[in-house]
């Protein structure tokens, strides 16, 4: 077998656009999870509403942050 | 020295001569290279077996003075001209230490590819690169001096054959000669010299010639030449070189005029190199070239297809025996060099440094692979040394295994590609958002833990409490207001059962939709009773108090008028009344719902505001 090039898996191109729309959602729920936080009073609080907005803000902003390192030339 | 060990070889030869007689050198064609600081010694050799038995290796022999200088040393099959520099087809080649032979000798054995029978012969070229092995004389120099060397050589081939037609050739830069060795038979066309041929020499002859001439070549030594590449699987390939450069020419003495060197650079400061030329790989970007202080921007950067080049000044002209230090980046793109094969993935990059013409002391080669590899070989297409390290970078736990190939002594030619090969799980590679995600999974969490947690020291104190009460009064009002928006929306699905009877006519359906409205809102009713008691029962709520009771009742009112206008519209519809008349009949409870769902709204609102 011929051996194959590799390349990444999500095109270099892409990792400023898919940075800038991941970090932007992510901070959209960040702010819905702080909204909450704020507004809702302590009784009334779903713990489980809390962990996933949380989750999934972590998620786009983990995977935004990361592509934001990478368009910026800190290949991690 | 020279004419020392010429008298030393000259008693062995005669002690030793006919000791491998077998084989005997038909012609020999050496041709020297001088015109870099790097010596290229091209010698074609015809070997023929004059023995009776067949023989599979050829002695290569070399002082142990020019021994200390080999750098790079290649025997390849002479295939007409083009061919003869392939590396991949070169024969293999070791150290010996052959019984009976001059101690002040090194020999490397040639295997040749298939033996070699009585009679025949067979041609190869051998190339031998040597560094260092120009001196520079006078050792010391102005600025305004031309740098002149020296270069000693024998004019016979030395060998433990006997040679039988032999010639050299030396080809210098196109400058003055100084002096030269002359012996019989020498000749000069231009820059180049001839010695030869000689005809019918024993084994082991030796007849030194010394060369002194003009050289304006760079000589640019490097100390010690790091280079990190760094594999990222997210498509890069990060090459960092460190470094340490000095001229390794004549010394300079006296001062250095800057105004002499920039007013006639040639001919004031012939010895000194102002520029050096990197080629880099193809497709090369984000190139930096600085120092300790910072970039260096005297650098220049273009590129084609097949190269990028990049020319960089140091941060002053480099004179004999000054010394300089930068580093050098840049990245590549990852599938230009990574691959895969069958299981594991390698990387296929070059050896040396990019700069041409320069002779590397010693040379550190790091691969740093990214985290998680595993099983890592290295296949180089010389010996090197080889040592593991590990390296923490960017977002990293247990550190990248990083290979170090360490080489010394080593010129252009050692610009060949080699392998590192390894194993690596695909999903490693969400390792890194991985650790990010988790990163701010844990600042959500401490908000929430912060949020939920009771952070004040006194529990019993009056403002304590007071907060306390104020929270549940708060959490009653929300119940309150989410209730009586669930209300409002229970009475947007009566009018719209009404708007779809006055449009379909069926009756029974608006019946139903009314029905189930009419257990909700008791059940909401049932809710409501617990809070407003509470809140009537509570100090704090006093101020809020009126607010939700006023917009319980209005509410209430509400919602009685809608269902009072539903039941008519119902009853109006069962009679077949008109559209007109219908609308006649509700009009003035419509205009009072209005008016009352308008006043429900501004107080949820008012009561939001607290």
């Amino acid at each position: 077998m011929a051996p194959k090039p590799i390349a990444s898996p999500v095109p270099e191109a892409w990792y400023p656009t898919l940075s800038f729309v991941m970090l932007a959602i992510g901070l959209i729920i960040t702010a819905s999870f702080f909204i909450y936080e704020a507004t809702s009073s302590r009784r009334n609080r779903s713990l489980a509403k809390e962990l996933l907005t949380g989750a999934v803000a972590s998620v786009f902003l983990g995977f935004g942050s990361l592509f934001l390192l990478l368009s910026s030339g800190v290949y991690v | 020295m020279g004419s020392r060990l010429d008298l030393f070889l000259l008693t062995i030869a005669i002690l030793l001569g006919t000791v491998l007689s077998d084989l005997i050198l038909s012609k020999v064609d050496r041709r020297v290279d001088l015109r870099s600081q790097i010596v290229r010694v091209t010698s074609t050799l015809k070997v023929e077996n004059d023995g009776t038995n067949s023989v599979l290796e050829v002695l290569l022999a070399f002082p142990d003075n020019h021994v200390k200088h080999l750098a790079y040393l290649a025997v390849t099959p002479k295939e007409g001209k083009g061919k003869s520099k392939d590396s991949a087809n070169s024969f293999p080649m070791e150290l010996v230490h052959p019984k009976d032979m001059p101690p002040a000798l090194t020999f490397y054995s040639v295997s040749l590819p298939k033996p070699l029978a009585k009679g025949d012969s067979l041609t190869f070229d051998v190339l031998a690169v040597f560094t260092h092995a120009l001196r520079p004389f006078p050792e010391q120099i102005t600025q305004a001096d031309i740098q002149l060397l020296v270069f000693q050589e024998s004019a016979h081939f030395l060998s433990p054959y006997a040679v039988k037609v032999q010639s050299l050739s030396i080809k210098l830069p196109d400058a003055r000669i100084e002096s030269y060795t002359k012996l019989e038979n020498t000749k000069i066309h231009g820059s180049e010299i001839k010695y030869g041929p000689y005809e019918s020499l024993p084994p082991f002859s030796y007849s030194p010639i010394v060369v002194h001439y003009e050289s304006k070549q760079p000589f640019a030594v490097a100390q010690e030449l790091v280079r990190e590449i760094e594999i990222s699987h997210w498509g890069n390939v990060q090459v960092t070189e460190h470094y340490n450069l000095n001229h390794g020419g004549a010394q300079i003495k006296g001062e250095f005029s800057r105004l002499d060197y920039q007013a006639r650079p040639h001919v004031r400061s012939a010895s000194a190199f102002r520029n050096l030329v990197a080629r880099l790989p193809p497709r090369a970007r984000s190139v930096y070239y600085r120092d300790e202080i910072g970039n260096i921007s005297t650098s220049h950067l273009w590129g084609d297809s097949k190269k990028t080049e990049l020319e960089i000044e140091p941060r002053y002209p480099m004179f004999g025996g000054w010394r300089t230090s930068f580093t050098i980046g840049y990245s590549l793109p990852l599938h230009d060099f990574l691959f895969q094969s069958e299981e594991k993935r390698f990387l296929n990059i070059t050896f040396g440094c990019p700069i041409n013409d320069v002779v590397i002391d010693t040379l550190i080669v790091k691969v740093v692979l990214p985290e998680g590899s595993s099983d890592i070989s290295v296949s180089t297409p010389f010996p090197v040394k080889q040592l593991q390290e590990t390296k923490i970078s960017h977002l990293d736990v247990a550190g990248r295994p990083v290979v170090v190939l360490e080489k010394s002594n080593v010129v252009p030619e050692h610009n060949q590609y080699f392998q590192v090969y390894y194993k690596f799980n695909s999903l490693a590679l969400l390792r890194e958002p991985l650790m990010l995600i988790s990163g701010f999974f844990f600042l959500f969490v401490a908000c929430i833990v912060y949020m939920h947690a009771d952070l004040s020291i006194s529990k019993s104190s009056a403002s304590y409490l007071a907060k306390l009460q104020w929270d549940e009064v708060q959490a009653s009002v929300q119940q309150v207001q989410s209730i009586i928006s669930r209300c409002l929306s229970i009475h947007d699905k009566l009018e719209a059962s009404l708007r779809d009877l006055s449009r379909t006519g069926d009756v029974q359906s608006c019946k139903a939709a009314r029905k189930a409205a009419d257990a909700s809102l008791k059940e909401l009713i049932k809710e409501l009773k617990p809070l407003l008691t509470f809140l009537q029962s509570s100090q704090q709520a006093s101020q809020i108090l009126p607010k939700v009771e006023d917009l319980v009742a209005k509410e209430k009112d509400m919602q009685d008028r809608l269902l009072a206008k539903h039941s008519t519209v119902v009853d109006c519809y069962e009679k077949k009344y008109g559209g007109k008349e219908i609308e006649n009949r509700v009009a003035q409870q419509q205009q009072k719902i209005n008016a009352l769902r308008q006043e429900v709204d501004d107080l949820l609102d008012f009561v939001d505001e607290i």
